[in-house]
Order: structure tokens, then C-alpha cells, then sequence
């Protein structure tokens, strides 16, 4: 299984003007870096599936072949659960591609856009929202 | 069985979402709609519980995109069909905005994966304007001199406390995991707005999904504690007037969050002041809809009082309710306040590289 830890180029300062929709719990850009964003590749450590924002534990190997621990902030536990997502349906193990953006302070955290299975599929719902970016990948 | 399978279905619960929504008839409150309504309640009979009350349990949601005050640009109290649509369909894509690539916005997980935005929920599709009925131009009304000298001190007590990514209790309060503005008056969230009603003998309990909040309000009319007792949720009185619920809730804190409140020290809801007097009235409708309104009457505040609706759609889908236990602060109040001190160092640094030429 190949696993990579690539780090994309920065996104463009003048799109940092855009406002954040008040969806939010609390304030991701406060919380991570939109100059910093990732993909990472690695496989399932733990899920932890807390309110209001899980957390996925992936270890991923970098480019050295060393394996680095990551922390990835997806959805709400009661929203998965509701769409029939459970601890079940990604066992430990399973290889995950993840993009997102870096935690601010450099550590091994991020939040996750995308979360898509090593065979491109989709992890969760996506793309059923109109306009949503469910179906970009 | 596979992963594989379990994520397919995982993707056909949420298309069961959908089609529940897209099967979900409008709120009937646009005056033509009101005749079939009325015709709807005759024929409807009103469950009972075994002990005789008016049946409300089960679960619930109010969520919708309906605001609680009437857009500066609209001036009608109900859109036609069409307008209603469309509005939907704008505000459903302004939420799918934040999933643009590149954007501060994008920062932050894809709300169309993890189902959190509205279009993928249960949702009230109302042709009203706005959530309040009363004043009659669907806006809150006018505040008193006393209301705007408190907002005015507030503001004051704010700066002083600094940023809100200053100190850990800078943070609104549902960062910090205390309280939604779901527990009464029970408005809907942006995305969760899930509530659990059961009834026992002489008490009706309603749970609100965010936060885990729950209110057990006795029917049996005793008094309200003496005002020097203040609570976040207040303190709820409830009887039964025919079929309808009326919950009359005081002694409320001076802490709650106000809609759109970024900062901690906040005032009672909407910048209300702890005396404010809620009055509540829940009547089940038909078996898929109770008719949710509540008055808020604050003379410390508001010139006069004011009264919004809101309705509440049967959502079996939405339960039951996974606990909503609340824990910010295992990671990301750290990590926002972290992000905040290398922000700050970032910026010292670029000031005095900026100095020193």
C-alpha cells in the first residue's frame, strides 16, 4: 500500500475575504490554516466519535517511510449516526485519503473536506446537497 | 458484511433523508392554505396519553429556512410558492458555498458529506417572510432607553474581557458547550434541530438535540421559585388549555447567548433582560405537526412584546436522539486558541521585520 504525505500549494490570500456562513460550531479558521492545506493517506487508528465533531486518528507514513500520527475534525457523531453512518462502517485498518487543511500551530491536526476511500469512493453522503461540492470528486 | 455495503447503506439512509423532505408538504400558514387547514384540524383527533393528556411525543424537529426577523428587503408576510422556493433554493446554496475550494469558508469539514446543512434535514418549508408574526412588520420591536443603556454596558464589559480567542471563557457560549438557543424560546439551529417530548403523569419533558438540554416542566401549577433563584433555561410552568400546551417559563439568568452572540457575556435571549416572560403554546395539529408559537414580553427591554411561530414537523428519522454529549474542549478550544497565539506571534514578527528596515 503506498502512502503518501503530500502538501499542496497555498491557496490565494484574496479568497481569505470570504465570509465564513455561520453553519459553523465554532470558528474552523481560527482553528486551522487555509495556507496549510494536505492530503494525507494512511489508515484508520481510531474514531472518536464525540459531540460535537468527531476526530479520526490516522497514522500516515511520510515521505522518509516514517509512520506520523495525524488527527483529522470531521462531522457531528449524531448527524452520521443518523445517516446510518456508525463505529462500524470504517473499521480500524481501513486505508483513507483525507484532504483538508494543517491545525495553525503546525501540530498533526486537521479538519477533513473530503474523506474518500483508497478506491476513490466517497466515505460519507456527499453531493446530495444542491450546489454542494458532493460531486467534485 | 462489508464496509462496502455499510457504506452504501449509509448513502440510502441519506437518500431516505431526502425523499422524506422532498415528500414533506408546506407549513400550511399562507392565508389560502389556511381553509385546508382548518379543514385538517376537524377531522383530526388528537392522541391521548394514557393518562389522559394531549398526545405531543415523539420526535421532532423545527428546522427550516425561515429567519426570525423579516428581511430589510421584504416587506409582505408570506411569500408565494415560487419566492418561497427560490429563497430556499439561495439560502441551501449559500450553505453549499462553504465547500468552495480556497476559501476561509472551505476551512472547515464538507457540510454536504456529513449531512449538516438543512437541505439534507427534515425541514419546514414556510411561505411565511418570518418567524415573527408580531409586530406585524415581522421585526423585533423597538428597545427601550433601559435596554439600550444594558447593550450599551455589555458592550463595554465585552471589550474589556478582550477577544474572543483571548481566554477559553471568551468564547460564545456554545463553543463552549453550555447552550444553544434551543431550549426555549425553542428556535431552530442551523443544523441539528432535533427535539425528544415525553409525557409522564403531570409532567411534559422536551429534550433539545444540541447540547443535550432538556426541560421538565410541571403540569400541576406550582408557583415559580422566588426571583433570587436564576437559571440558564429559566424555570417552566406548563397546563394543558384544551389541546394546547402553554408553558409559561421565568427566572431566567443573565447569561443566555443571544442569535449571532460571538462573545461570552452575554445578556437573555436577544439581549432580554433575566425578567423576561416567556409564554409558549404547543398544539398538535395533525399527527406530523404541532403549531409552535411563543410571546416574549420584556418591558426592560422591547417597547412592546413580541410573538413568533415556528413549526414543528414529526421526524421520526431523527431519532432516536444520540446523546449530544458536548466536549469542545478535548481538542479544538486548544487548538483555536493556539492557532490564535501563532497568529499573534506571525504578526509580531512581520511587524518587526517591518520596523527594523
Amino acid at each position: 500500500m503506498r502512502m503518501k504525505l503530500a502538501v499542496v500549494a497555498a491557496a490565494s490570500v484574496g479568497a481569505m475575504l470570504a465570509a465564513a456562513p455561520a453553519l459553523a460550531h465554532h470558528a474552523f479558521a481560527a482553528e486551522f490554516d487555509i495556507n496549510k492545506p494536505i492530503q494525507l493517506r494512511g489508515t484508520l487508528l481510531k474514531w472518536e466519535m464525540i459531540n460535537p465533531h468527531s476526530w479520526f486518528h490516522l497514522d500516515v507514513k511520510d515521505a522518509d517511510g516514517k509512520i506520523v500520527s495525524w488527527m483529522i475534525e470531521g462531522g457531528s457523531p449524531n448527524q452520521l449516526i443518523r445517516m446510518g453512518v456508525t463505529k462500524n462502517t470504517v473499521q480500524v485498518g481501513t486505508e483513507i485519503v483525507v484532504e483538508g487543511y494543517q491545525a495553525k500551530d503546525g501540530s498533526n491536526k486537521a479538519v477533513g473536506r473530503n474523506f474518500v476511500l483508497a478506491d476513490g469512493t466517497r466515505l460519507f453522503l456527499g453531493g446530495s446537497a444542491p450546489g454542494g461540492g458532493g460531486d467534485k470528486k | 458484511m462489508t464496509e462496502r455495503c455499510l457504506v452504501v447503506l449509509g448513502i440510502l439512509g441519506a437518500l431516505t433523508v431526502v425523499l422524506v423532505l422532498a415528500a414533506i408538504p408546506l407549513a400550511a400558514q399562507a392565508p389560502a392554505a389556511k381553509t385546508s387547514g382548518a379543514a385538517a384540524k376537524k377531522s383530526y383527533v388528537q392522541p391521548r396519553t394514557p393518562d389522559g393528556q394531549p398526545d405531543l411525543q415523539g420526535f421532532w424537529t423545527n428546522s427550516t429556512y425561515t429567519s426570525l426577523e423579516r428581511p430589510k428587503n421584504v416587506t409582505k408576510e408570506y411569500y408565494t410558492l415560487e419566492e418561497a422556493v427560490q429563497v430556499e433554493k439561495e439560502a441551501a446554496a449559500r450553505e453549499a458555498e462553504q465547500t468552495l475550494p480556497g476559501t476561509v469558508a472551505d476551512v472547515h469539514y464538507d457540510l454536504t458529506q456529513f449531512g449538516l446543512d438543512r437541505s439534507q434535514s427534515t425541514h419546514a418549508k414556510n411561505l411565511r417572510t418570518s418567524l415573527i408574526v408580531d409586530p406585524p412588520d415581522g421585526r423585533l420591536p423597538a428597545v427601550t432607553a433601559e435596554g439600550q443603556k444594558r447593550a450599551a454596558e455589555t458592550a463595554v464589559a465585552r471589550k474589556r474581557m478582550g477577544g474572543p480567542l483571548d481566554a477559553a471563557e471568551n468564547l460564545n457560549l456554545g463553543e463552549r458547550c453550555i447552550m444553544m438557543a434551543n431550549t426555549g424560546p425553542m428556535l431552530p439551529m442551523g443544523y441539528m434541530s432535533g427535539y425528544q417530548i415525553v409525557q409522564g403523569p403531570g409532567y411534559v419533558m422536551i429534550l433539545s438535540e444540541r447540547m443535550h438540554d432538556f426541560r421538565v416542566i410541571p403540569l400541576d401549577a406550582r408557583p415559580h421559585p422566588p426571583s433570587t433563584v436564576r437559571q440558564w433555561k429559566g424555570d417552566s410552568r406548563g397546563r394543558w388549555d384544551g389541546n394546547t400546551l402553554i408553558v409559561d417559563t421565568t427566572n431566567f439568568n443573565s447569561k443566555r447567548p443571544g442569535v449571532g452572540d460571538n462573545f461570552a457575556a452575554g445578556q437573555a435571549f436577544r439581549g432580554a433582560s433575566e425578567d423576561m416572560h416567556l409564554t409558549e403554546w404547543f398544539t398538535r395539529v395533525d399527527a406530523d405537526t404541532i403549531q409552535y408559537r411563543f410571546t416574549i414580553d420584556d418591558p426592560r427591554t422591547w417597547v412592546k412584546p413580541w410573538t413568533a411561530e415556528v413549526p414543528i414537523l414529526k421526524d421520526e428519522i431523527q431519532g432516536p436522539l444520540f446523546e449530544h454529549a458536548c466536549h469542545e474542549g478535548n481538542y479544538s478550544v486548544g487548538n483555536m486558541l493556539k492557532g490564535a497565539r501563532e497568529a499573534e506571534k506571525k504578526a509580531a514578527a512581520a511587524a518587526s521585520k517591518t520596523g527594523s528596515k
